[in-house]
């Protein structure tokens, strides 16, 4: 059966709908929620959708509601397994405590980031990304 | 229901349009085309740090520009039960149609959801792309 499906968007996702499913888009946030609706560039309808971050050992969760993925800015989609969320080793806060130190951590790895491209750039010959902003 | 569907059934409705750099606009969806772009009214603009806001009265975003678009979470609901209905209106017409040719009408297909098909007479058999709604 498998095999019949071909490697599409509609193909590799047609078993996602109605799933629990977790969603990283291209700045890096998390969102976990059940995947409605997708069409062929991936646009993806989210419902019930939480937002989560991550500092060291604890998370913290945001309700979002519902949302509409333009498809281009989908990293990753994957199935959360239902058994396995319980016995994460992980704690959950408040989103108001981890917020802060979420915040430090992304502007942590951006400068690292900024960094690393900068000695790319000057020492290594490579050629200056546009970085996330995409410069549209 | 295709998300630009839903889109589509979202005008008029309250929605949060984030961008990829990160500047959000709150209003209402006027219109929208199959590339997402869009028109908002009464338009709250907020800078990508959050510091800074306008308000717009009425604003175009083009589609490409878009990282996701926040809407009411009672759309889904609503726009499911604005199907059904539309299949019930469909099933009902056309069961009066064939009723003078004997018990023939194939209503609607059993489905809980889908898309309305446009009376097709083959049966529609194999995979298709059913679960996208």
């Amino acid at each position: 059966m498998d095999s019949l499906i071909p490697f599409t968007t509609s193909g590799s996702l047609v078993d996602c709908v109605d799933r629990k499913m977790l969603v990283v888009l291209r700045d890096g946030r998390k969102l976990q929620g059940v995947l409605r609706s997708y069409d062929q560039f991936a646009n993806l309808v989210l419902e019930d959708t939480v937002e989560r971050i991550y500092h060291q050992d604890a998370f913290a969760e945001a309700w979002r509601g519902l949302f509409l993925i333009r498809g281009e800015n989908v990293v990753l989609l994957g199935e959360i397994d239902l058994d396995q969320e319980d016995e994460i080793p992980l704690r959950q806060v408040e989103w108001t405590v981890l917020e802060a130190y979420h915040k430090q951590d992304v502007a942590n790895k951006k400068r690292r980031e900024d960094i690393k491209s900068q000695v790319l750039y000057e020492q290594k010959g490579f050629c200056k990304e546009g970085g996330e902003g995409d410069g549209y | 229901m295709l998300p630009l569907s839903l889109l589509n059934a979202a005008q008029n409705k309250p929605m949060l349009v984030e961008l990829k750099n990160g500047e959000t606009f709150n209003g209402h969806l006027v219109n929208c085309d199959n590339f997402m772009n869009i028109t908002l009214r009464e338009v709250y603009q907020t800078s990508a740090e959050g510091d800074k806001f306008w308000k717009l009265k009425e604003c175009y975003i083009r589609g490409s520009t878009i990282k996701y678009l926040r809407v009411p979470d009672t759309l889904l609901d609503a726009v499911k039960e604005e199907q059904n209905r539309a299949r019930e209106a469909g099933r009902s017409a056309r069961g009066a149609h064939v009723s003078g040719a004997g018990p023939r009408g194939r209503g609607a297909p059993p489905r809980g959801r889908g898309m309305i098909r446009g009376g097709g007479g083959a049966v529609r058999g194999g995979r298709g792309r059913g679960r996208g709604m």
